[in-house]
């Protein structure tokens, strides 16, 4: 795989990014804010009707076969519209981990109904400040504990979930249809987080031990790459907004992007921008390779940074209107704010990667 | 792609077969002139092996091969610590421009060929005492005088002076119109009588930049390689020239992992400093950032093989990575305690926290300082209005001093 994108995923980013921009607005979006469980809906409708649910997961089960790359670029545009709802990542997730630990029968259950749309995923690892945790125990096929702030957790159908057994790790799959959902007030409602409550709920093991352990940072750095590009995505906007509104404001007789100060907050945002974009991109390409792991974390906090970065200064270049509501900004400060503790925080990513680091220069 | 890696492979496999006797290495305890002398050596075995003037036009003895081959070459030598740096400038921009804007064709290859070969060096004389981010402030002056010209006047942080055979120059020939407009390019024989070179301590101790003083320089007009005022353009083009180099995200400081090693071995509160959450944030931050810098440069790479032109964040390279070399090298110098005080000015900068961080501030300013590069990014990429000029269309004899 090559980060250099062919003409198929060019189009693929072209194609998302013109419908998005036709059918998602700010104004849809700042309702969301003061609800709870409510997506924006063109947003999922438009992400089932173009097939961008099933992008990354094999034809076998309805999917486009095609992988991480061409998801992330769907991202991308995503996150330069503050995609409406967060079952693109999620729902990869569980298929990720449906792909590689489950059986033929729960394959052929759910994938299909994760490529169209028409089940949602949610991938419940956090408890707490622990970003995967396994306080929830796993005794003969059922589950009992709580997850917390689960994205997508208001609407998913079925759950991927770290547990333990004893005190030996289990990664296991429950339908949580049934299963006591509490919405959080958040400051971004649209995310649809939940904590999910599980008492005797029947689950299926996926994988024990070690196996389990690998396979839940692998699921959770899999979704860090999609996040990372929705993150990249958002910061270009940002970037984008930050200059038009530079070129187009005046003070003291000029536009003010004639300022340095303004002018070189821009660049910086430039920088960012590239550094994450070609970050998520590599991590993408990596999928399959040894050093995922490391590029996955290497590019969530290069895209993190990014956007927290991109939020902080377009405001400012906006001054006071940047803090109004009506202007919007702050859907970004908050999307970037949720984005990066959802797939795990900045500690964690860094935790992760200096391991490795370390490990290498043995 | 296969091509270029094998072009890679046999590249690296010549490298390693010369190391020993040109790396870094070999080049311990030398004197500078001694240093230089094995430069020239190895120069001309580069250029029998047929890795000199890679991209350059065959016609003037280059090998016709393209950037790329160029730039994985380039990036391959930079880890032995070849004694190249002699020659940085020289093939860099003065002898393309040469190539490039020089009249005499045969002239032009006898030069190239002892470029090449290290017997002659270039240096470039555009930096002045009042002209350096403002380079088309420059004073320096060439009057007209019989049938050729006359220089007056000096010159600031020109690299390799010193040992330089001929340099090429930009000055004012007409002070009376606005300031890109009076400047004429010409190319100068440094041993010429008039030539005075000074070299300039830098803060980490070595000298390999220098003042050069012009007093009545003689020179005809077939020095002459631009219109007389049109001088301006063939700076920039010189400037330009070098757009495809070999790019380090460890901004030619030493790499990410010689400071997880030195993590590994320091203590920190009776632990190793890699344990430390400060230590480790930092090289989280910048491996996340040097890995998404060389991602640009690979994907450039790919953009080159496959006939495209790269986009312009490549430019974000230098900006970026000599940044983090900075205060990273300042961390690992903390990090030693007491330790971090021992200072060798002679150490590799690739090598050496100590010589990386007293350095780096250059790195920051030299071809190019933060700033400028800053307002490229913002006016050439984002569109945005350039800088108010209060020098815009005034005469240069008419602007303040």
């Amino acid at each position: 795989m090559s980060i250099l994108y062919d003409e198929g995923q060019l189009a693929i980013a072209a194609e998302s990014r013109r419908i998005l921009e036709a059918r998602v607005s700010t104004e849809a979006l700042l309702p969301l804010l003061e609800v709870q469980d409510r997506i924006h809906d063109p947003f999922w409708d438009l992400a089932r009707e173009q097939g961008w649910t099933g992008v990354a997961l094999p034809e076998r089960y309805g999917g486009l076969g095609l992988g991480l790359t061409e998801l992330g670029l769907i991202a991308l545009q995503a996150g330069r519209s503050l995609s409406g709802a967060p079952f693109l990542t999620a729902s990869y997730g569980a298929a990720r981990a449906l792909l590689d630990h489950g059986s033929d029968a729960l394959k052929n259950e759910w994938l299909p109904q994760f490529a169209s749309g028409a089940a949602i995923g949610a991938v419940a690892f956090a408890e707490g400040q622990e970003v995967i945790g396994q306080g929830v125990t796993f005794d003969r096929g059922s589950l009992s504990g709580k997850k917390s702030a689960v994205a997508g957790g208001t609407r998913a159908d079925v759950a991927i979930v770290t547990a333990s057994d004893g005190g030996e790790a289990v990664l296991a799959l429950a339908p949580i249809t049934g299963s006591r959902r509490d919405a959080l007030e958040s400051f971004d409602n649209s995310r649809c987080y939940a904590d999910i409550g599980f008492s005797g709920t029947p689950a299926v093991e996926l994988a024990r031990g070690a196996a389990a352990e690998k396979a839940a940072l692998h699921i959770l750095a899999a979704q860090s790459v999609v996040a990372a590009h929705e993150q990249a995505g958002g910061a270009e906007r940002l970037l984008e907004i930050g200059r038009d509104y530079a070129l187009t404001r005046r003070a003291f007789g000029q536009p003010i992007g004639g300022f340095q100060s303004v002018k070189h907050r821009l660049a910086e945002m430039y920088a960012q921008v590239e550094l994450s974009r070609a970050g998520a991109a590599h991590a993408a390409s990596r999928e399959d390779e040894a050093d995922f792991i490391i590029a996955a974390a290497a590019a969530r906090i290069q895209a993190t940074e990014a956007y927290d970065g991109c939020a902080r200064d377009c405001v400012q270049i906006h001054g006071g209107i940047g803090v109004t509501w009506e202007a919007g900004l702050h859907l970004h400060m908050r999307r970037a704010r949720s984005l990066a503790i959802e797939q795990g925080n900045l500690f964690f990513w860094e935790d992760v990667l200096v391991d490795r680091l370390r490990e290498q220069r043995r | 792609m296969n091509d270029i890696e094998a072009y890679r492979r046999k590249a690296r496999n010549w490298l390693e077969s010369v190391a020993p006797r040109y790396g870094r290495s070999a080049r311990e305890g030398l004197s500078e002139k001694e240093d230089l002398a094995l430069g020239r050596a190895y120069l001309k075995e580069r250029h029998a092996a047929g890795y000199a003037g890679i991209n350059w036009p065959v016609d003037y003895g280059g090998q016709g091969l393209g950037h790329i081959e160029k730039v994985a070459f380039d990036t391959e030598e930079m880890q032995f610590g070849m004694p190249t740096a002699y020659f940085g400038i020289s093939l860099g921009m003065p002898v393309p421009v040469l190539m490039r804007f020089c009249e005499d064709k045969q002239w032009v290859r006898e030069r190239v060929l002892k470029a090449l070969t290290g017997e002659e060096i270039w240096c470039q004389l555009f930096s002045e005492p009042a002209a350096g981010s403002d380079l088309a402030g420059l004073r320096t002056r060439a009057e007209p005088d019989g049938n050729g010209w006359k220089i007056n006047g000096q010159k600031v942080w020109t690299s390799w002076a010193q040992c330089s055979d001929y340099g090429v120059i930009v000055v004012r020939t007409d002070p009376t119109v606005p300031k890109h407009k009076g400047l004429t390019y010409f190319w100068v024989d440094m041993k010429a009588p008039g030539v005075t070179v000074r070299p300039i301590k830098l803060a980490g101790g070595d000298s390999h930049v220098n003042e050069v003083f012009f007093d009545d320089v003689k020179i005809s007009d077939d020095h002459r390689m631009s219109p007389v005022g049109g001088g301006f353009a063939v700076a920039m083009a010189t400037l330009m020239i070098e757009r495809y180099v070999a790019t380090d995200s460890a901004g030619f400081g030493p790499h990410l992992d010689l400071f997880v090693d030195l993590a590994k071995e320091v203590q920190l509160n009776g632990r190793p400093a890699i344990e430390d959450g400060r230590i480790r944030q930092q090289i989280a931050r910048n491996y996340a950032m040097r890995s998404a810098l060389d991602a640009i440069t690979t994907r450039a790479m790919r953009m080159m093989q496959a006939g495209m032109e790269p986009g312009p964040e490549g430019s974000l390279n230098k900006l970026v990575s000599v940044r983090s070399r900075q205060k990273l090298s300042e961390l690992a110098i903390d990090l030693q305690g007491a330790g971090g005080l021992a200072f060798d000015a002679r150490a590799p900068v690739k090598q050496d926290w100590g010589v990386s961080w007293i350095n780096a501030p250059t790195g920051r300013i030299a071809g190019g300082a933060d700033e400028m590069l800053l307002n490229t990014i913002a006016e050439k990429i984002l569109g945005l209005p350039q800088d108010h000029r209060p020098d815009k269309g005034v005469p240069f004899n008419q602007i303040p001093a």
